[in-house]
């Protein structure tokens, strides 16, 4: 039943040190669609590609705005996000209350690592099956941090996480260094293009499957969902994968794609304008083959 | 090994005929796996170091720190799983400060050692939990001057002049064991723990790795366990790496001869 | 109602809040700072209503090697502290394999008066000698505050010595000025308050340790012969 002895708990070291139960975890996250955050010097972005688990289904949620100045962007099991934010929400409230003053973002992440560190020592617990994404504006300036199952948290000036997320890693490796000095609708693009690259051969980024959120130094964090985010999509133009375009036309060249495709863009606009809001009767665009939703899994 | 299949080594807290606990012998495996950490308790204060793997391009340089305080005097540093030392970290300041709520004055390292140490050995009691992954070096200064102890996953510990863990303790070991602790002072051994990081490091070359390095003097920090300023580190890892490259030359010249 | 039983004057124990029949210190006791370390003293009287309970009574309590304390108020109160203070010193030495500082004590003494301020009526100073801070006074009077100080002096007999602690008091004293001076100001105490008497007991802390001394009434308080 087991692939081996020492992975049926989370309070088993095998012979090597490792601790499978926590490594499986982490597996739980890729199950889940792809999560993008980085940050510039004035902000800090959210992407995130959302899944519905049938045709007729709403999209599951990806970005949790959490307080004004920060939020979260989750893959894996979106029952264990919510519990996760619910209790970040309380933490940033009682910074408020207690000491008058938003809560900073590293606090908050170490708060949520330490709950899910002791899930891993302890028998009877399972680690959390959620990786998340962390986005916020505090004193010192924009943050993106990343939470995993393991307690483990970084600060990243650019993530992926989640389902292809590999793919969206490559883009922000390439082009982070450019990050730092772009404005907010610059951030965004580079935000959507790395989202891009992680989607599926058969997809395309449409105003119902991708979520943006924003925060930036003096501008609380808002969430872009639905129709509001087709502005975003205009502008980034294209919104298939670079692998499936280099694909579909290997004689375009990739750096004017942008200004090239205005037909593929349009197509695309208008099919997911019309599909639109998340809800019953949502989006017409087809669904995961690889079969990929799970209901729990976002 | 001959642990494996025996069907002792799968659970805590479970003695093999033998006499030993395999759960706390694969927590120290863990630590092995993790980057080296190293401590020197020197003539006028503590200095704490570790080897920092970058394992991404992308993570912001300097964040992430691996070192850090559990009270104005103290601190602590770390090799093996991240998580588990951030969670012993925080049940050392929650010692720290219970101390001082009760007798208005600071713990002494080696009471605070003790009881870390006591914390770490409950992890090997109970098959409802496992050993900490772990082993914790804490430095500091007190009523008997600097003080430095390591924690391993067991819960035994030592007080050390100089201690290292995680993957590099072998070269840090011998390292450490050239320098004449007693004599140096704090200015003088950041430069040692540099290059005893770096050395430590060699055998993992081809991965990055950014240096941190704090320190507690009594006279040099006012007492207080605090980040080694920037420019001294890097003056130090600029000695170090000349130091490294200078050995190396050695023991060129001696291959001709 | 004023907690901890303090009345009006600010410095006498509230009589009333006494159980009827309870024993009290009514008392005056002082601990003072010299040049090799500290000296505690205290009259000797036990008082329940009208009654002199105990006339010999030792109120310099000992709770570490040389770490004591004069207990004011309720008798049963301060001697319960003080063997609370007595058995964390212990565990706290025996654990740390080191002495415990006075300040650790004071801080225990505090701790227990004032999170039991509602229930409690004690009076207390700490002193104490520790090897690395020589000797110290710490004061918590009722409320269960805290202060450190040259020298202190408490119990309803102190009100009639403030001025004359405040006239003599000099610093760095040596041992015998020190036990003259404790002396005669308790003399003093012991003579205008009516809820004071007996003996004068006194208890020299220094780096070699504890040594007692008593004076009686009938001879003047004076110095003895020691046998």
């Amino acid at each position: 039943m087991f692939r081996n002895s020492y992975d049926n708990d989370s309070v088993t070291f095998s012979p090597q040190g490792r601790i499978f139960q926590v490594e499986y975890a982490l597996e739980a996250i890729k199950q889940g669609s792809a999560a993008v955050g980085l940050v510039s010097k004035t902000h800090a972005v959210l992407v995130a590609l959302k899944r519905n688990a049938e045709e007729l289904g709403s999209y599951q949620k990806k970005i949790i705005g959490i307080d004004s100045h920060f939020g979260i962007a989750l893959a894996g099991l979106a029952p264990d996000a919510r519990v996760l934010s619910n209790f970040m929400r309380q933490q940033a409230m009682s910074s408020r209350l207690l000491y008058n003053r938003p809560i900073a973002i590293k606090r908050v992440v170490d708060s949520i690592a330490e709950k899910a560190q002791v899930n891993t020592q302890h028998y009877g617990r399972r680690p959390y099956g959620v990786g998340l994404l962390v986005a916020g504006v505090d004193k010192a300036g924009p943050h993106l941090w990343e939470f995993q199952p393991s307690g483990m948290v970084l600060e990243y000036k650019g993530a992926a996480i989640g389902a292809r997320s590999q793919s969206a890693r490559t883009y922000l490796e390439r082009n982070f260094e450019e990050f730092e000095n772009v404005d907010k609708d610059e951030l965004i693009k580079h935000g959507l293009q790395a989202l891009r690259d992680s989607l599926a051969q058969d997809k395309e980024l449409t105003s119902a499957n991708t979520s943006i959120a924003v925060v930036g130094v003096g501008e609380d964090f808002v969430l872009y969902d639905g129709d509001s985010v087709q502005v975003w999509l205009d502008k980034l133009g294209e919104t298939r994968s670079s692998r499936r375009r280099a694909e579909e036309e290997p004689a375009t060249t990739e750096a004017t794609t942008t200004e090239t495709t205005t037909e593929t863009t349009t197509e695309g606009a208008a099919g997911s304008s019309t599909e639109g809001q998340t809800g019953p009767g949502g989006p017409a665009g087809p669904l995961d083959p690889a079969g990929e939703n799970m209901d729990t899994t976002e | 090994m001959t642990s494996i299949g025996t069907g002792y080594d799968l659970s805590n807290s479970v003695f093999s005929p033998d006499g030993r606990n395999f759960q706390v012998e694969y927590a120290s495996k863990a630590v092995e796996n993790g980057g080296t950490s190293i401590g020197l308790r020197v003539k006028d204060g503590v200095i704490l170091a570790v080897e920092k793997l970058v394992t991404s391009k992308l993570l912001v340089p300097q964040s992430n720190r691996r070192i850090e305080s559990v009270d104005r005097h103290a601190g602590i540093v770390f090799s093996g799983l991240i998580p588990d030392g951030r969670h012993f970290v925080s049940r050392a300041r929650q010692e720290a400060s219970s101390w001082r709520g009760t007798y208005e004055s600071p713990i002494s390292v080696s009471t605070l050692a003790d009881r870390m140490g006591g914390y770490a050995q409950a992890y090997t009691l109970y098959s409802s939990v496992r050993p900490f992954g772990i082993t914790a070096i804490i430095g500091g200064v007190d009523e008997n001057g600097p003080q430095l102890y390591m924690i391993e996953p067991s819960g035994s510990y030592w007080g050390y002049h100089g201690a290292a863990t995680g993957k590099g303790r072998q070269a840090a070991k011998s390292e450490i064991e050239k320098l004449d602790l007693k004599e140096l002072t704090l200015r003088e051994a950041i430069k040692h723990a540099a290059k005893i990081i770096a050395v430590a490091h060699e055998d993992s070359k081809d991965k990055e790795f950014e240096l941190e390095m704090t320190w507690v003097g009594l006279e040099e920090t006012g007492g207080k366990h605090v980040p080694v300023p920037k420019e001294l580190v890097e003056e130090a890892e600029k000695w170090a790496k000349k130091e490294i490259e200078g050995d190396d030359d050695e023991e060129d010249e001696k291959m001709e001869e | 109602m004023v907690s901890g039983h303090l009345s009006v004057d600010g410095v006498h124990v509230d009589m009333e809040h006494l159980k009827k029949g309870e024993v009290n210190l009514g008392t005056s006791i002082m601990a003072i700072n010299y040049d090799g370390g500290v000296i505690l003293g205290a009259d000797s009287r036990t008082t329940t209503g009208a009654y002199i309970a105990n006339r010999v009574t030792d109120k310099l309590t000992q709770v570490h090697d040389t770490i004591w304390c004069c207990r004011s108020g309720s008798a049963a109160d301060t001697q319960a502290v003080a063997d609370i203070v007595n058995y964390h010193l212990k565990y706290l030495s025996i654990n740390t394999g080191e002495p415990p500082t006075t300040r650790q004590a004071a801080a225990l003494f505090r701790e227990l008066t004032y999170s039991n301020k509602d229930q409690l009526s004690a009076g207390i100073i700490v002193a104490g000698y520790d090897p690395r801070n020589g000797g110290q006074v710490y004061s918590i009077p009722l409320g269960g505050s805290l202060h450190k100080q040259e020298y202190a002096i408490g119990g309803s007999g102190s009100t009639y010595i403030y001025g004359y602690c405040d006239a003599n008091w000099k610093p760095k004293m040596t041992e015998q000025e020190g036990i003259e001076f404790v002396k005669s100001a308790l003399a003093q105490a012991i003579k205008w308050d009516g809820s004071s008497g007996g003996v004068i007991r006194l208890v020299v802390l220094k780096k070699e340790g504890h040594e007692r001394h008593i004076f009686f009434p009938d001879e003047g308080y004076a110095a003895r012969e020691q046998d």
